[in-house]
């Protein structure tokens, strides 16, 4: 494997705001923030811009506290405290999607308080089985289009669109070969260096970050994939995010091998591809609604536990980690049902209840430790 | 002899035994059951005569039962935290105990979630639906942001699913909607909504008639029985008590009334008697909130499709920070008010997340200073009496340190 190129992939996920600036001031490309999760990028690209997914910061909290009662999430804690306090000069505007209350709110505070000069809420459909979602959406992606030349004063070609989305589609679909090499090889690459390079994508200008990907694809051989040793216990992810990220390493020291993952920073970014046929909106839209379910919105019937019970057999993982981010409403309401649906299967679920900030991890550690010896010896 | 008019109060309390006595006979009687959220399109229940039930209603009642902390640490033993929701938590541990100070309500038949009030419901009603095994209709109402181009495409959105609203009513019963009913419905609706702002606006006055404790006890009916006549009669007969009883003889809801104030947020529902007496007891009484106003609807019967999607959408709940302050501060000047208590309400994120935002918005274009305080609205374990009498009394002590009132 290209080590070279890993590192490199490895030093974006790790902080991707000096390289970015760099990059930024030599290529005099706009960056458009987007929140966590689902905005089309590929329409943000198309307009000639570099989306750019916000996944917070683990640097302390000082004014966001001062905007957003306390018992706020900590994903909506911790996006705003970039951008108030860390990053505020970073992004030239932001499309923040909305999908409940606190996203809601967070649109409004933002607005508000972070200078910007291109700012607009993307209104996703909170339920996703019925015929009026993906009119809805469609309507929704056009008035980002429109938004969005507007602020350029470009047009966004059909041609450019389609460019754009075939540069996004060979992403996901790099990564989701270096996924496939990480389900089937037994120390192909580590959890943290895999999940840093989805990160990475998210934030790294797409051209450049396909030309890294295909480097270190092409560099792989078959002594990278060779099995050395046990293959550690197959696990699957669940949840929104993965912070602080120290908690990764911790899986890898324990022996957990993630093999699945529903993750909004794993997964659901990567997975579905857009259909490079008919119209490309269309297509955008389409793309939506092949995802997995995501906590806030509302699907037909139990399809958080019936998606996460597919992923466990699929790829033969023996248990299920659910991150649960500190006061992520949603999430609360799902758990108790979900930790007895996977009991009731036999599958074991450990929940990791995780916020921003957290530096001290040592009980953390003991206690995903103490469920991989517990799962080492079924 | 004038037969003897009935005291609203005494309506009041058979129109509640009415409506839950035939909710709990529904089943019996081959009639269904809807459970839905406190803003959401009734009038299409009461036109397909399928019977609305509340949760959030029921959960008042045990609030104010003051039956938490108990049904909250029922729940709280199966893995909820008690950082949600009081409703929710007290109606999930209604279900797990039984316990009611109502002898309880009826099971689902349907679940509506319209999530313009909150998405706290969404969730809840997910438990609900897989706890009993119906299907939760999620009434999807975007943020109804201040852009043309955006409101015309949500209104279209939400009318959609008006009709897919309906469709599914219809294979729940199967039976055919009813559209000139739902005419009348609405009709029925649209007075009581109006009549129900009058009731509210009679706080306007000096002094005024009302306080917003009033407002509390009365507001229940148009939340569970607008779309009915039993609703404008209702209304029509409180405001005329009103009228004699208080506003012909300038009586005000409190002896010596100084402090007009606002309240933002829901009420602390096991604590609002005593916040009533205590501000009495300092001349101030509470006189009206954006929440009381949830229900002012303003429907147009000519167009029942588009007035239900406008009214739901609009909801404060589910507007711009600006706007919702705009509402605000055209009730300082509506209702003369010179105070403004802001409850961070722990429960209710949806209220509360853009009240930090609110309260400067306010402040600056009233010049009226706000006190902010944080608590639960239903969770005993959540209130610091002291604490709050305490800042309760420095902020009235301000107001006349300031010369107001």
């Amino acid at each position: 494997m290209n080590r070279g190129v890993l590192d490199e992939l490895l030093s974006i996920a790790r902080g991707p705001y000096p390289l970015l600036r760099a990059w930024k001031k030599e290529a005099q490309r706009k960056i458009i923030g987007s929140t966590l999760t689902d905005v089309p990028e590929e329409l943000i690209h198309a307009a000639g811009m570099v989306p750019f997914t916000i996944v917070g910061t683990n640097k302390p909290i000082i004014k966001a506290s001062t905007h957003l009662p306390d018992n706020a999430c900590s994903q909506a804690r911790s996006d705003l405290e970039l951008v108030l306090t860390y990053e505020r000069d970073f992004f030239d505007g932001y499309v923040l999607p909305q999908v409940d209350d606190t996203s809601q709110h967070l649109c409004d505070i933002w607005r508000r308080n972070v200078p910007w000069d291109y700012f607009e809420s993307f209104l996703l459909p909170r339920q996703v089985d019925r015929p009026s979602a993906r009119k809805w959406l469609l309507d929704e992606t056009l008035r980002l289009k429109g938004s969005l030349e507007s602020f350029t004063g470009n047009e966004i070609s059909e041609a450019g669109l389609w460019e754009s989305i075939g540069l996004y589609n060979q992403n996901r679909q790099h990564l989701k070969r270096l996924y496939e090499m990480k389900r089937t090889s037994h120390h192909f690459m580590g959890n943290r260096e895999f999940f840093d390079i989805i990160k990475s994508s998210m934030w790294w200008p797409k051209e450049e970050h396909n030309r890294l990907l295909e480097r270190l694809i092409s560099g792989i051989d078959k002594t990278d994939l060779k099995d050395k040793g046990d293959e550690g216990i197959r696990v699957v992810l669940s949840g929104i995010v993965w912070e602080p990220p120290e908690i990764m390493d911790i899986l890898d020291e324990s022996g957990l091998k993630v093999v699945g993952d529903d993750l909004c920073v794993g997964w659901r970014y990567i997975g579905a591809d857009v259909e490079m046929d008919g119209d490309p909106l269309r297509a955008i839209v389409d793309r939506h609604f092949k995802k997995g379910p995501f906590t806030p919105i509302n699907d037909k019937g139990d399809r958080i536990f019936e998606n996460l019970l597919d992923l466990v057999r699929q790829n033969r993982a023996k248990a299920v980690i659910y991150f649960h981010i500190k006061f992520n409403e949603s999430q609360d309401y799902d758990l108790p049902d979900l930790v007895g649906n996977m009991e009731r299967e036999g599958i074991p679920i450990f929940v990791v209840e995780t916020e921003y900030q957290t530096t001290h991890l040592a009980g953390v550690r003991t206690r995903i430790q103490a469920f991989g010896e517990l799962l080492a010896e079924e | 002899m004038a037969e003897k008019r009935p005291k609203a109060k005494d309506v009041m309390k058979q129109l509640t035994k009415d409506y839950y006595g035939g909710a709990l006979r529904a089943h019996e009687e081959n009639k269904f059951i809807a459970y839905t959220t406190a803003v959401s399109p009734v009038e299409l229940f009461y036109a397909h005569d399928i019977i609305p039930i509340y949760p959030e209603n029921h959960s008042v009642m045990c609030l104010t039962g003051r039956m938490m902390p108990r049904l909250s640490l029922e729940i709280e033993k199966r893995g909820y935290t008690s950082h949600l929701c009081a409703y929710a938590r007290s109606d999930l541990g209604y279900r797990e105990l039984g316990e009611s100070p109502i002898g309880g309500i009826p099971d689902p038949d349907f679940l509506l979630a319209c999530n313009a009030q909150c998405f706290t419901l969404t969730k809840w009603f997910q438990v609900l639906s897989r706890r009993y095994g119906v299907p939760v209709f999620v009434f999807d109402t975007p943020q109804y942001i201040r852009k043309d181009d955006a409101r015309k495409n949500i209104i279209k959105y939400v009318e959609q699913q008006l009709s897919e609203m309906i469709k599914a009513l219809e294979e729940l019963t199967g039976r055919k909607f009813d559209y000139d009913r739902l005419r009348e419905v609405l009709g029925y609706s649209a007075e009581a909504s109006r009549l129900y702002k009058e009731f509210l606006d009679l706080a306007s006055i000096k002094p005024s008639p009302i306080s917003i404790f009033d407002v509390l006890i009365h507001m229940a009916i148009t939340v569970y029985l607008r779309g009915t006549k039993e609703a404008v009669d209702y209304y029509r007969l409180l405001i005329e008590e009103i009228k004699a009883e208080r506003v012909s003889k300038g009586i005000g809801a409190i002896p010596n009334e100084r402090f007009r104030l606002y309240w933002e947020n829901l009420p602390i529902w096991f604590k609002f008697k005593d916040h009533s007496e205590f501000l009495a007891a300092h001349n101030a009484v509470i006189l009206t909130s954006l929440y009381a106003h949830a229900w002012s609807y303003d429907f147009d019967v000519s167009d029942p499709m588009r007035t239900l999607a406008e009214n739901y959408t609009s909801v404060f709940s589910n507007i711009e920070l600006e706007e919702r302050a705009e509402r605000a501060i055209a009730l300082f000047r509506q209702y003369s008010l010179n105070g403004n208590i802001m409850f961070l309400n722990r429960s209710c994120k949806a209220v509360t997340f853009g009240v930090l935002e609110l309260k400067d918005m306010i402040t600056e274009e009233t010049g009226v200073p706000a006190l902010v305080f944080e608590s639960d609205m239903g969770d005993p374990r959540f209130y610091s009496e002291v604490q709050i009498r305490t800042r309760l009394e420095a902020y009235l002590e301000t107001l006349d340190r300031l010369g107001v009132g």
